[in-house]
């Protein structure tokens, strides 16, 4: 008896232990990634026409098309996401958004898209290929709205297509439909994936934080906005 | 001379069960708080990944669309680390009717919520251990076969408690 005793005393100082370490434990400052990013006069709209990949910090095959910001910023954001999978979706319309507001106007962050459809999902592909053609046109930020706010819509009857003409002009839709046909545009996102895969990304969301040191921070799953703003503003110091 | 306690199926019950579920809740709990991240570069780091595991989690528990924000904090928070605790009480067997039937409890929760996002066909993740698992009629069964095994733990539990030790030297209460 005594000796249970002793052992569920044990677990109780555990368990106060990790909550300890959960609830009241301060951040520790940690190597500040580089000096303040330098101004830059880019606009933090995705560029209207197809560019070549790019490499920034050491960051490659960047479709510029569904970057966002200064090359300049003193993180670089990547995140791997399918837009069939409801974590995205949370980790987009929340996390993301929030990051586009606040840290990528100040030129502190530069948010690389990268499609990873997971074979599981049916739609995601194509979901894929739509919005790379949308980013293509200059259309990115409002297309991977649409297609994300509306994942419960069209992941039931598939109708991307449909999705993504209802926040674009008939015109515009040409010119998407157009390059989606001639799938030009499929290996760059091929491309994401294999990049992806030798990351590699178990799981959709993954968000890879580098910072101009060449530090790499993966986070798996989705985060809310004020946890990783915790280590932006850490990285950022 | 010591004798060994003869095989008797409630106690084998009561085994299986301890080491099994103490086991699967060590494991959730352990999941949740240090899975996916587990970044130990630094204490930051590691406080970052864990914050990150328990914003995850969150935002399994939010995709029930059965709790207000504030519950979803409280369970985010407090599951996992509870999870962790009930596994090692049913590992040391101190109390075991007490942490038995709070297993127990937490399981029959756990059913209910998991069946209904079942019947209204959502497509979630179950939010079962750290790594995500799409919720399927297979969680709804692996879930229930659980609950069968705490509920007929909790039972033998109470039923050995009422009978004497099979080798204490103290003799066994009279029926009245």
């Amino acid at each position: 008896m005594n000796r249970r005793f002793l052992l569920a005393s044990a677990a109780i100082l555990a368990f106060l232990g990790l909550g300890t370490l959960l609830g009241v434990a301060a951040p520790t400052p940690q190597k500040s990634a580089t000096n303040a990013a330098e101004k830059s006069g880019k606009s933090v709209t995705a560029a209207p026409a197809p560019q070549a990949p790019i490499s920034v910090d050491g960051v490659k095959d960047i479709d510029p098309n569904k970057a966002f910001g200064s090359k300049n910023a003193t993180i670089v954001m990547e995140t791997f996401t399918d837009f069939q999978c409801p974590a995205c979706k949370q980790l987009y319309t929340t996390t993301v958004q929030r990051v586009m507001d606040n840290y990528v106007p100040a030129n502190k962050v530069y948010i690389v898209h990268r499609d990873f459809p997971l074979p599981m999902h049916a739609y995601s592909r194509i979901a894929a290929s739509y919005s790379r053609a949308a980013a293509h046109i200059g259309k990115c930020e409002v297309v991977e709205q649409a297609l994300f706010q509306n994942q419960e819509k069209w992941e039931m009857n598939g109708d991307v297509k449909g999705t993504v003409a209802a926040v674009l002009s008939p015109a515009e839709m040409k010119k998407v439909q157009a390059l989606v046909d001639a799938k030009t545009l499929e290996p760059l996102i091929d491309r994401d994936k294999q990049l992806g895969q030798a990351v590699p990304v178990n799981q959709t969301p993954t968000t890879i934080i580098h910072t101009k040191d060449g530090q790499s921070y993966p986070v798996v799953g989705f985060v809310s906005y004020d946890v990783l703003k915790t280590l932006l503003d850490q990285l950022v110091k | 001379m010591m004798q060994s306690a003869p095989f008797n199926f409630r106690r084998s019950v009561l085994w299986l069960g301890r080491l099994l579920l103490g086991g699967i809740f060590i494991y959730a709990g352990y999941s949740k708080i240090f899975q996916p991240n587990l970044m130990l570069q630094s204490f930051f780091t590691l406080k970052f990944s864990i914050l990150a595991n328990v914003s995850n989690f969150a935002n399994q528990v939010r995709s029930y669309q059965l709790l207000p924000a504030a519950g979803v904090y409280f369970v985010a928070h407090f599951l996992p680390p509870t999870e962790i605790l009930l596994g090692l009480l049913l590992l040391v067997g101190w109390r075991l009717r007490v942490w038995a039937s709070l297993v127990t409890l937490i399981l029959l929760g756990f059913i209910t919520v998991v069946t209904r996002a079942y019947l209204l066909g959502l497509q979630i993740d179950c939010g079962c251990f750290g790594k995500p698992e799409p919720l399927t009629g297979w969680t709804v069964l692996r879930d229930t076969a659980l609950f069968l095994l705490a509920l007929l733990m909790t039972w033998f539990a109470f039923a050995e408690a009422r009978k004497a030790h099979a080798w204490s030297s103290a003799p066994a209460p009279q029926q009245p």
